[in-house]
């Protein structure tokens, strides 16, 4: 990898005063995790309230017109024009063979007096994306000057309904604009955790005040990139680079559920060719979670075997789960392998056995309408 | 037993006789974050001083740990397979991970003194 100058998020001082770790990710200098480490900051998430920086993704607010929606649903497998406003919808930009380029955050909204569409996508995608955006669509505004706060846990709602005059009526997956300190936060009822929680986009000048008035609450932690990543391998939510690439379609990444099947008779899409072909076929990889018989670490790229040894897949993810006491992950096998039979993994050339587990490994709690 | 000695793997070495102590140090430690697994050396296995003996495994990352010094593995610190979170509370007394019966006691005197320890770090 060639070494690129890293770059910075805007609140980085604020991070470095709360002794922040930080690690190079994505191309950005990023909070892995603070004072309490990685553990207690992920124990926190999942049984009160954590606070993240994850300014780093990129945002992106598309004018909702004919020429922009159609060139978007040309690589996203959605019905980008009946949309319903205010619900963000998990999706994908594809390339031509229904590869996924990035997973992305899609949402329609009305801002002042237009309606737009806004994505929020990867920091490590952001080339590749804003040039696909640059060749495709027009008028869109790129926010280099807003930052991505995420709030996470159980208590999330309590604990933000203090300071901001959340509706009640405010369910996983809706999206809202709300005014804080005279400014307007886009804010939507989702994360990364699997936990309930929001994500406030908010401007740069207002951001430190934000997260600082939401660290002043009971029970708030400021938590890093580290924990996010154990947090949503518990989940079982893929990340770009892991267990989703551009090599990998959406089917074959067990990702099906979030394509619009209607979509995929139109000619216009990316790969919808593919994609319905191999929803009627017998896909050829499986995704599945897993867990080591012995206090062994699973880690990313490990080789998945079978009884004689054969390789017959590979982790994408690994990790200590803080919940379960033990290593967890996330891979790929043969779909043609027998699920029966024992399996193993390649640690330091040692075979550990290792048994299937349910993804996602811990429950979820989103808290969903009627 | 004697002072410390550290080596350029982060280590430091207690003698004690002909019995060397060993352990990750502070520095080490809080530079791994938090430590869920040790993979103990076994018992009786002989070593040469810089072989790879064990691995620690923390939240971010494995990490070999290497014999300080030539000798047989005579002890391991059984504690840390139930809480290997040892090594972060108390890395340098109580999170000791394996000892060492020396076979070649003036290597001892190769290694690196806490100074000489705190100016490497310095580096």
């Amino acid at each position: 990898m060639t070494e690129e100058a890293l770059q910075n998020i805007y609140l980085k001082d604020f991070h470095k005063k709360n002794d922040a770790k930080f690690v190079p990710f994505a191309g950005y200098d990023m909070p892995i995790n603070y004072k309490q480490g990685i553990i207690n900051e992920h124990i926190h998430v999942r049984n009160h309230t954590g606070v993240f920086d994850v300014s780093h993704m990129g945002q992106i607010l598309i004018p909702f017109n004919e020429e922009n929606i159609s060139a978007l649903e040309s690589y996203i497998p959605l019905n980008i024009k009946k949309i319903i406003s205010n619900k963000c919808h998990y999706s994908f930009i594809l390339n031509s063979t229904a590869g996924i380029v990035d997973d992305i955050m899609l949402s329609k909204f009305k801002f002042e007096n237009n309606e737009f569409i806004y994505i929020v996508y990867n920091s490590s995608r952001k080339q590749i994306l804003n040039k696909i955006f640059n060749a495709t669509i027009s008028n869109f505004k790129i926010f280099e000057d807003r930052c991505l706060i995420a709030i996470q846990g159980p208590e999330s709602f309590s604990s933000i309904s203090s300071i901001l005059n959340l509706p009640a009526s405010m369910n996983f997956l809706n999206i809202q604009i709300l005014q804080y300190d005279d400014s307007n936060l886009f804010i939507s009822r989702s994360g990364y955790t699997g936990e309930d929680g929001f994500e406030i986009s908010i401007s740069n000048n207002k951001a430190e005040k934000l997260i600082s008035d939401i660290l002043n609450i009971n029970k708030v932690m400021l938590c890093g990139l580290g924990c996010r990543d154990s947090l949503r391998v518990e989940a079982g939510l893929s990340l770009y680079g892991n267990e989703i690439n551009e090599d990998i379609n959406p089917v074959q990444a067990g990702l099906s559920w979030a394509l619009d099947k209607n979509r995929l008779q139109d000619n216009n899409l990316n790969g919808s060719e593919i994609l319905s072909q191999e929803l009627s076929s017998i896909s050829s990889v499986k995704k599945i979670g897993l867990s080591p018989i012995n206090k062994i670490m699973l880690r990313n790229q490990m080789t998945i075997h079978n009884n004689n040894k054969e390789e017959i897949g590979f982790i994408t993810s690994g990790c200590y789960s803080p919940i379960l006491k033990k290593s967890i992950g996330i891979g790929y096998i043969n779909k043609l392998s027998n699920i029966s039979e024992k399996k193993y993994v390649n640690v330091r050339d040692k075979y550990e056995e290792i048994k299937l587990e349910k993804i996602p490994f811990v429950k979820k709690n989103y808290k969903k309408g009627d | 037993m004697g002072e410390k000695k550290y080596t350029e793997e982060h280590e430091w070495v207690q003698l004690s006789g002909d019995i060397a102590t060993v352990g990750i140090t502070n520095h080490a430690q809080e530079s791994l974050g938090d430590i869920v697994f040790v993979d103990l050396p076994t018992l009786g296995k002989e070593v040469k001083a810089k072989e790879e003996l064990c691995v620690i495994e923390s939240v971010k990352a494995a990490s070999d740990i290497y014999s300080p010094l030539d000798g047989e593995v005579s002890e391991i610190n059984d504690n840390l397979s139930k809480d290997a979170s040892i090594v972060n509370q108390d890395a340098e007394n109580e999170g000791w991970i394996f000892k060492i019966k020396l076979s070649n006691l003036e290597q001892y005197n190769t290694l690196m003194s806490l100074d000489q320890y705190l100016e490497f770090l310095d580096k």
